[in-house]
């Protein structure tokens, strides 16, 4: 039998359901960026080695460019665009935008969710910690200090003690 | 002056910090237009070729294909980013990766399917791989043909010297590109008690910008518009419009934020064919690079090759220098961005030393087939610190002496005239200042500690370099800025800078703010769009602070000047009694007598505005930036790996506009500069010049488990030439870092590395080198 060349298919992004006819080959980046335009969602390398791509897929941070869009059917997915937005923002988002640990940006929304995992499973990791946890995602403009400590101060936001 | 600022010297967050934060900020590539055809490059597979036949017929007609261009179908018509001196595509092909055809398509997948059955016949040529093979006699050609004509753009340096004999860049005559000479060295090496020879070989890099390029176009009604990752729009606005045989108003070029840039996105191929498809097929056309595309179609740090002679007096005097430099200028017929960078090479470190009377440094930019290099993040001056630094470390310790003493006794001073600036005086030198205090903070003293604490095969060691950068007055720079007050009383500011993520526009508008007198949040505006801002050469040379912001302040101060105009007028005063400040105007003595700026814009007819402008070719004083780096290092020498233990970064930044904005950019720069030191390199096959990890991964940036905490330290002692004493310092940070961990490494282990990155192999090599001259 041959295989199929293009699916329909439906996907659970930021808590709605939206149902896209794609081809085989489409990455769950593809469709994210090019057909549901949430581009908050980059992409760097093409193959699962900078982590500009990261999303939430059922709270684990994943590589949206090495996950085919069809593997993400029945997956609970979250963007940037569902974490927050400018009127109300997640601690995270917060502490990255004030405190100047998002630079250019472009990392920006891969190192928040890779954050975000993080604190719902270890709601107060230590700078190693961080470090390990975020060590998918890369960034060429901070020297990654500010990025820690943002990561940190929203973690005590969120623990209460802000 | 400090305790009066609103603004200016506030670590205020930045302005598009949360829509950065929560991905609602629109990049180039973040633009979807409806019925939006996708674009793909057909790139060579050869380093030097001939187009023999081009056969696109299988392409055209596959489902989903809009159009495809070959090198017969673009106008013949010259462009660049530095002059005129490429077509939008060629006959002749120089690198592997350079620009065939592109086809545009409904898809990205259906567009590379279409690229795979373009049909090229290629007649290969003989390549050059290296610049010291280069420049033989017997070397092939890397260009053979070169445009009839290329038109220098005004305001650029050297532009008489262009020849194309041989393949050195530069000189008609032949002989190197550049010749900084003064004095006589070999003079100065007789007279000199010590001398060292060194040669340095440092590797190519990639700036790596985490966004990859993007072009959207739009043609209609013979206007353009191009949403691009470029930080040159107003150069890719007058390439477009030549290449498209439009007047420059008819094209629009928005490229408002960037993911990273440093320097190389500048207009390039992929722009100009963007536009002609949208043209041709009458759909906005998109194309975004591949990481591997913006590996090769970039603007990479050259590869170079120094071979250094210094000598000096046992007194610390610094008598002679004599350097010759290889450096691969990439595939540009006239030299593209290279040729600037080997002036710079060749007088900038000679201005720091400046009290060496004897100097000879020719600089060879050699044309390669390779990709192009260029203007990365401390152009010029990464290439040259490290060998300079190094060899400065080596002739302290030779005569015994302090090395930062040594580099002290030598430097440059205010008042002294400038090499790298030909006709300035320099302005203000806080070196030693920045020197110090960072000496201080890293503890500079402690080194004569580590001996006894060393254990074992782990050796500890503490270097500096010190550093000069420019902060922003380039020579050829020119900035205009508009601020404007509407009837409803809004501040904006239109400036032409692009953010590759230094948040320049927050910095700008703290200064507009400050001169106004009203908050941060009352200013307002838009960046890098053609269509709405005043030119600006780019932000180039960490110059948007600086040039940028002279312009910015000055357009401010000329609103305040008509506001304060009009007032006196509607009130009845005289300008000198009134007081200006929180968006209103009022009567010093009378301060309820007041109007606020909305009911003067509609006074004055709708709006006020004011222009101002900064050409760095008016001012006699030229500003530069300074800086020492420091790293305490461990080295294994079991196994060449090195620990950074610590890495404080000192600079005179004149005046922190945004002091959280600036240790920003002072603990970036730092970061990617070691990433220079020790990992980074981009490598080609040296038969067939294929690039050999093209890849982000294999790129070795540093991650977030490879920097320490880098400490910044900052020197605010002000800046005469721009009215808040800001100077910028987004690039110069990266310098001294490798140099720095180079020195650090010869004062843990005897053991001078010459070659960059320094990864473990390089090190072991120079352990067992200087084992073998110690024994």
């Amino acid at each position: 039998m041959e295989p199929e060349e293009s699916h329909k298919i439906a996907l659970k992004i930021n808590g709605h359901v939206h149902t896209v006819e794609i081809d085989s080959n489409w990455t769950l980046n593809d469709v994210l960026r090019n057909r549901l335009d949430l581009t908050g969602t980059k992409r760097a390398c093409d193959y699962g080695g900078c982590g500009s791509c990261t999303v939430l897929m059922d709270g684990v941070d994943v590589y949206s460019c090495s996950i085919l869009a069809v593997e993400a059917q029945e997956k609970e997915i979250t963007t940037i665009e569902g974490l927050g937005n400018s009127e109300s923002l997640h601690p995270l988002q917060k502490s990255f935008a004030l405190s100047y640990a998002a630079q250019c940006g472009w990392c920006t929304p891969g190192m928040i969710l890779s954050a975000k995992a993080l604190l719902d499973r270890n709601p107060n990791p230590t700078e190693a910690e961080v470090r390990m946890a975020l060590s998918g995602v890369l960034c060429r403009c901070t020297g990654y200090t500010s990025i820690i400590q943002a990561v940190l101060e929203a973690g005590r936001v969120m623990r209460g003690e802000r | 002056m400090s305790a009066e600022l609103l603004t200016v010297g506030q670590s205020v967050p930045p302005i598009y910090g949360i829509e950065k934060a929560t991905g609602a900020l629109r990049f180039p590539a973040d633009i979807n237009l409806p019925n939006m055809l996708w674009m793909k490059i057909l790139r060579s597979p050869h380093a030097h070729a001939r187009i023999v036949d081009v056969d696109a017929t299988a392409a055209e007609k596959m489902p989903g294909v809009a159009a495809v261009i070959t090198h017969k179908d673009v106008p013949h018509v010259l462009f660049g980013p530095y002059q005129n001196e490429i077509y939008p595509l060629d006959e002749e092909i120089r690198f592997v990766g350079d620009t065939v055809a592109a086809v545009a398509a409904k898809d990205w997948n259906v567009a590379e399917e279409a690229i795979r059955v373009i049909r090229v016949t290629y007649e290969v040529l003989p390549a050059v791989h290296d610049p010291e093979s280069g420049v033989r006699q017997d070397a092939p050609a890397a260009v053979l043909h070169y445009p009839e004509s290329h038109e220098i753009k005004p305001g650029d340096i050297r532009p008489d010297q262009l020849g194309t004999l041989g393949n050195v860049i530069g000189l008609k005559e032949g002989g190197p590109t550049v010749v900084n000479q003064r004095g006589d060295v070999k003079q100065g090496f007789a007279e000199s008690d010590v001398v060292v020879e060194r040669v340095f070989r440092q590797s190519e890099v990639n700036a790596v910008s985490h966004e990859p390029r993007a072009c959207v176009a739009v043609y209609e009604n013979d206007t353009c518009t191009l949403w691009c990752s470029v930080q040159d729009p107003y150069r890719l606005q007058d390439s477009t419009a030549r290449v498209l045989g439009l007047p420059m108003e008819a094209v629009r070029v928005v490229s408002t934020n960037l993911g990273g840039a440093f320097g190389v996105k500048v207009t390039g191929r992929f722009a100009v064919l963007c536009a002609l498809l949208a043209r041709k097929t009458g759909r906005p056309v998109k194309i975004w690079f591949t990481r591997e595309e913006e590996s090769l179609d970039s603007h990479n740090r050259s590869a170079l090759t120094h071979y250094v002679k210094a000598g000096a007096k046992k007194d610390g005097s610094l008598m002679a220098l004599n350097v010759r430099t290889f450096l691969d200028n990439g595939y540009w017929p006239y030299g593209g961005l290279g040729q600037n960078i080997a002036f710079a090479i060749c007088t900038r470190p000679i201005d720091l030393y400046h009290r060496c009377p004897n100097v000879k440094w020719e600089v060879f930019a050699v044309r390669t087939n390779r990709p192009s290099t260029g203007p990365y993040r401390g152009r010029a001056d990464a290439e040259s610190h490290f060998p300079i630094e190094s060899v400065m470390d080596e002739l302290a310790y030779a005569i015994q002496m302090d090395p930062i003493d040594f580099r002290l006794k030598n430097r440059l001073h205010e008042g002294d005239d400038l090499c790298s600036a030909p006709n300035k005086i320099m302005s203000t030198v806080w070196l030693e200042e920045a020197t110090r205090a960072g000496a201080e903070k890293i503890g500079w003293q402690r080194r004569s500690e580590f001996p006894a604490e060393t254990q074992g095969a782990r050796k500890k060691g503490m270097g500096m370099a010190m550093v000069i950068h420019s902060c922003g007055s380039n020579p050829a720079g020119i900035s205009e800025a508009e601020v404007t007050i509407d009837a409803a009383g809004r501040i904006s500011l239109f400036s032409g800078t692009a953010d590759q993520g230094s948040e320049q526009q927050t910095t700008l508008r703290q200064m507009v703010a400050e001169v106004l007198g009203v908050a941060l949040d009352d200013v307002g505006g838009c960046n890098a769009d053609t269509s709405t801002c005043p030119f600006d050469s780019g932000p180039f040379s960490s110059r948007t602070v600086y040039a940028t912001g002279i312009a910015a302040s000055r357009a401010a101060e000329e609103v305040k000047k008509r506001l304060l105009e009009h007032a006196a007028n509607s009130l009845n005063e005289v300008v000198a009694a009134l007081d200006i400040g929180k968006k209103t105007v009022w009567v010093r003595a009378n301060p309820s007598k007041r109007i606020d700026l909305g009911q003067l814009a509609r006074l004055a007819g709708g709006s006020i505005s004011g222009k101002g402008i900064h050409n760095a070719k008016e001012d006699r004083l030229f500003a530069y930036g300074f800086a020492a780096a420091f790293a305490e290092v461990e080295v294994d020498v079991e196994t060449g790996e090195v620990k950074i233990l610590r890495l404080v970064s000192s600079h005179d930044v004149g005046r922190a506009i945004n002091p959280m904005i600036v240790e920003g950019q002072i603990l970036g720069g730092a970061a990617q500069g070691l990433g220079y030191a020790l990992t980074e390199g981009f490598y080609f096959d040296q038969r067939t010049g294929t690039a050999l990890n093209q890849w982000f991964l294999d790129l070795r940036t540093p991650s977030i488990l490879d920097i320490p905490d880098i400490e910044p330290v900052m020197v605010e002692l002000g800046e005469p030439t721009h009215p808040f004493g800001a100077k910028g310092c987004s690039e110069i940070s990266y310098v001294g870092v490798a140099p720095a961990v180079a020195n650090a490494i010869y004062n843990a282990t005897g053991a001078r590395v010459t070659e960059l990155p320094m990864t473990p192999d390089v090190i072991l090599k120079a352990l067992h080198d200087a084992q073998r001259s110690g024994a």
